[in-house]
């Protein structure tokens, strides 16, 4: 999964039957901690995220395992709006074994 | 399947019905010996395994979704192990 920020909507009228009734949002692909990437993707939305919405994209053949995108030639969708990342830190260094 | 430290959690109210009740952490992958290599990742956690700062294995792309009960889920990676020690 990615973390990508929406950014418009992908209007179509002429299109793959089994892509009618899937709303496609256009979003910017960013890093764990916010900073904006130069990837854009579109992607079906599965969660009625809008404009703006900090939200996970799952992609490739993963992306057909909602009921809204079963059997849909899709390879992005919007799963989850998200609320909040937390970032630990990277103090955690556990003591890892170094062997 | 892949070895990778759990730095962060990912908060997520709104989200498909099939990832339901299922935690999802940010995790760098890491090398044999702990050090960082490559760009954290989103990966979840069906089975409830870790926990932030803990070491973990996790299955990436279509296995993803193996991970739970119902093999089917849109995510493109798992928690799978929790990782003891590696010798």
């Amino acid at each position: 999964m990615i973390f990508a920020k929406v950014i418009g909507t992908v209007v179509s009228t002429s299109k793959d039957p089994n892509l009618e009734g899937k709303k496609l949002l256009l979003c910017k692909e960013v890093d764990h901690s916010g900073k904006p990437l130069n990837t854009y993707h579109v992607a079906v939305d599965a969660v009625q995220a809008g404009e703006g919405s900090f939200v996970l994209i799952s992609y490739g053949s993963s992306a057909r395992m909602t009921e809204l995108t079963k059997n849909a030639p899709i390879d992005a969708v919007i799963m989850a709006i998200i609320d909040e990342v937390q970032i630990t830190g990277q103090t955690t260094e556990t003591g890892d074994s170094s062997s | 399947m892949k070895l990778g430290r759990v730095i962060g959690v990912v908060w997520a109210t709104k989200k498909v019905p099939q990832i339901h009740g299922c935690r999802l952490y940010v995790v760098q992958p890491i090398r044999q010996n702990g050090q960082d290599t490559g760009h954290p990742l989103v990966v979840a956690d069906p089975k409830n395994i870790a926990a932030p700062g803990d070491r973990i294995v996790f299955v990436t792309n279509t296995d993803a979704a193996q991970a739970f009960d119902s093999g089917f889920a849109p995510v493109n990676a798992s928690v799978v192990e929790l990782v003891d020690d590696i010798a």
